[in-house]
């Protein structure tokens, strides 16, 4: 019961960050990129509640805007990730045999190189902008995915109804797609949550960086990497508050994917 | 109605079964009975064309007058579609765990003989009532259900089909005894009402005794004897037969 409510209150944070970030052409005071060098780093008021940047910009209306920046290439990348995994883990999982074998050796192999490294490289080179960077991220994000997908799949195809349907003469994409991929939903929907916040924090640390969403575009990432320097003269609010929606969010899907991978929620017994 | 003569199966050099004949008579209830370990489901396997690539199989399986050890992958797959149903042990596990019921007997029953739903939600009420389950099951998940449930309803979809033959591979191992008693009821209850054959699978000489006319013992993948129940029950032959009767008193 307690943890229904636990769970009830994340979901509803998250939900609460992506409706302002959605809608954040509706909600925001002011034009995100809109400058007024009389008002320059100005602290929170009244007027702009969470204050100014360098620029005289309005801090609330970027960090709205910043998120669903944040949040697009985080949730593109993912259901990149999300289908690649998939369709990777499925076939290794129900052939089997050989192109198990060779298939989950190369993702070992990749699996060992760091993707924030990957990243860096491909984003140095290409100097991909915010759809270049889902791509990278969603690109180098699906293995772990694959891997629970072909987990699920070869502990699913031994199971008797899989053998029943068989049996029967089911086409081969009906039990893929009703018997075999259908009960993984809910171990995928756990390791896809998880890929979500994995997804931000990427954003968030290439921005930072300086080599991710170029800088004419508010994000979260970017502005903690341009209030760098705003923290040495005492102008705390231009990274506070989008380092707080990071953690927030990060948080709330981090809490919301380890009840979901309470297994009194599945059907299926591991 | 099928004659299985001189069967043998060969799995990584190891002798499964050896020189097996018996009869599955039409209308009747044949009882295969024996220790785990007998080959008892690999013999089972084998009539339905579902051995392991690695096996090897020798002699013949007569089923309407030809040999379907030699059929075809396609032929098989229409043989076990339309004549054969087949009924595990753990009806928990024969289900789809996240489709509701509605659907799934549908295509167990329904579509394989090409009704249509209308067709199958008819006939099914029918069937569901006579076997005592409520019409609302349709609507719900197999794990909502129990175990005994869950058997009732696959045998539900074998009343829908009337297979020719019936296959049911311990169908009550994983029931207690009211419910193993209640499920042999209905098996006797198709066989007489349909005329369906049935081969009844199974290590427990009491459901042998209650519900089989003939029976096969099978022991370390050879049939000791065979016979109606009545005269392997009165006048066993076979030694391992005897330890057996003598176990069940």
């Amino acid at each position: 019961m307690k943890s229904r409510k636990t769970l009830w209150f994340w979901c509803c944070l998250l939900g609460l960050i992506v409706f302002l970030t959605v809608f954040s052409s509706l909600l925001a005071p002011f034009s995100p990129n809109k400058m007024n060098m009389e008002e320059v780093y100005s602290a929170p008021s009244s007027e702009h509640w969470l204050g100014t940047d360098h620029l005289g910009r309005d801090v609330l209306s970027r960090l709205l805007e910043g998120g669903k920046v944040t949040l697009a290439v985080a949730s593109s990348s993912v259901i990149l990730s999300l289908v690649i995994g998939v369709v990777y883990g499925g076939i290794s999982g129900y052939f089997g045999g050989v192109i198990d074998t060779v298939m989950m050796r190369l993702l070992e192999a990749l699996i060992t190189i760091p993707s924030l490294i990957i990243i860096l490289v491909f984003q140095a080179i290409i100097q991909g902008g915010m759809w270049g960077m889902a791509l990278l991220i969603g690109l180098t994000g699906w293995l772990v995915t694959a891997r629970i997908v072909r987990s699920e799949f070869i502990r699913l195809k031994e199971e008797e109804f899989v053998k029943m349907a068989n049996m029967f003469g089911t086409p081969v994409w009906k039990i893929l797609w009703g018997h075999l991929l259908r009960n993984s939903i809910p171990a995928i929907f756990v390791v896809t949550l998880f890929n979500f916040a994995g997804a931000i924090f990427m954003e968030v640390s290439l921005s930072f960086l300086g080599i991710g969403i170029p800088p004419a575009i508010p994000s979260w990432g970017n502005m903690l990497y341009y209030a760098q320097n705003d923290i040495l003269i005492g102008a705390w609010w231009i990274a506070l508050f989008p380092g707080i929606m990071i953690f927030l969010t990060i948080l709330a899907i981090n809490f919301i994917g380890e009840a979901w991978k309470n297994p009194e929620r599945r059907r299926v017994n591991d | 109605m099928i004659e299985v003569k001189d069967l043998s199966i060969e799995i990584k050099d190891q002798h499964i079964t050896k020189h097996i004949d018996f009869t599955i008579r039409r209308g009747k209830i044949t009882s295969l009975i024996g220790e785990s370990g007998s080959g008892k489901s690999m013999t089972v396997s084998a009539l339905l064309g579902l051995l392991p690539i690695d096996a090897k199989v020798s002699g013949y399986v007569m089923y309407e007058g030809r040999n379907i050890l030699d059929a075809s992958v396609q032929e098989m797959a229409s043989l076990r579609r339309q004549d054969i149903f087949t009924i595990f042990q753990d009806a928990s596990n024969s289900f789809n765990p996240s489709v509701k019921l509605g659907h799934q007997l549908y295509t167990f029953s329904g579509e394989r003989v090409g009704d249509t739903l209308d067709v199958f939600n008819e006939k099914m009420h029918v069937i569901l009532d006579q076997l005592g389950l409520a019409w609302e099951v349709v609507e719900q998940y197999p794990f909502q259900l129990s175990g005994g449930m869950l058997q009732r309803c696959m045998i539900a979809c074998a009343f829908y089909v009337e297979p020719a033959l019936l296959i049911a591979d311990e169908p009550t191992s994983a029931l207690d005894m009211v419910l193993q008693k209640e499920f042999i009821q209905l098996l006797i209850r198709l066989n007489e009402e349909r005329g369906t054959t049935i081969l009844l699978i199974t290590h427990d000489l009491d459901i042998v005794a209650e519900a089989a006319h003939e029976m096969a013992v099978m022991q370390q993948g050879t049939i000791v004897e065979m016979g109606t129940v009545e005269t392997v029950f009165s006048n066993p032959r076979d030694a391992y037969t005897k330890r057996l009767l003598e176990s069940r008193f």
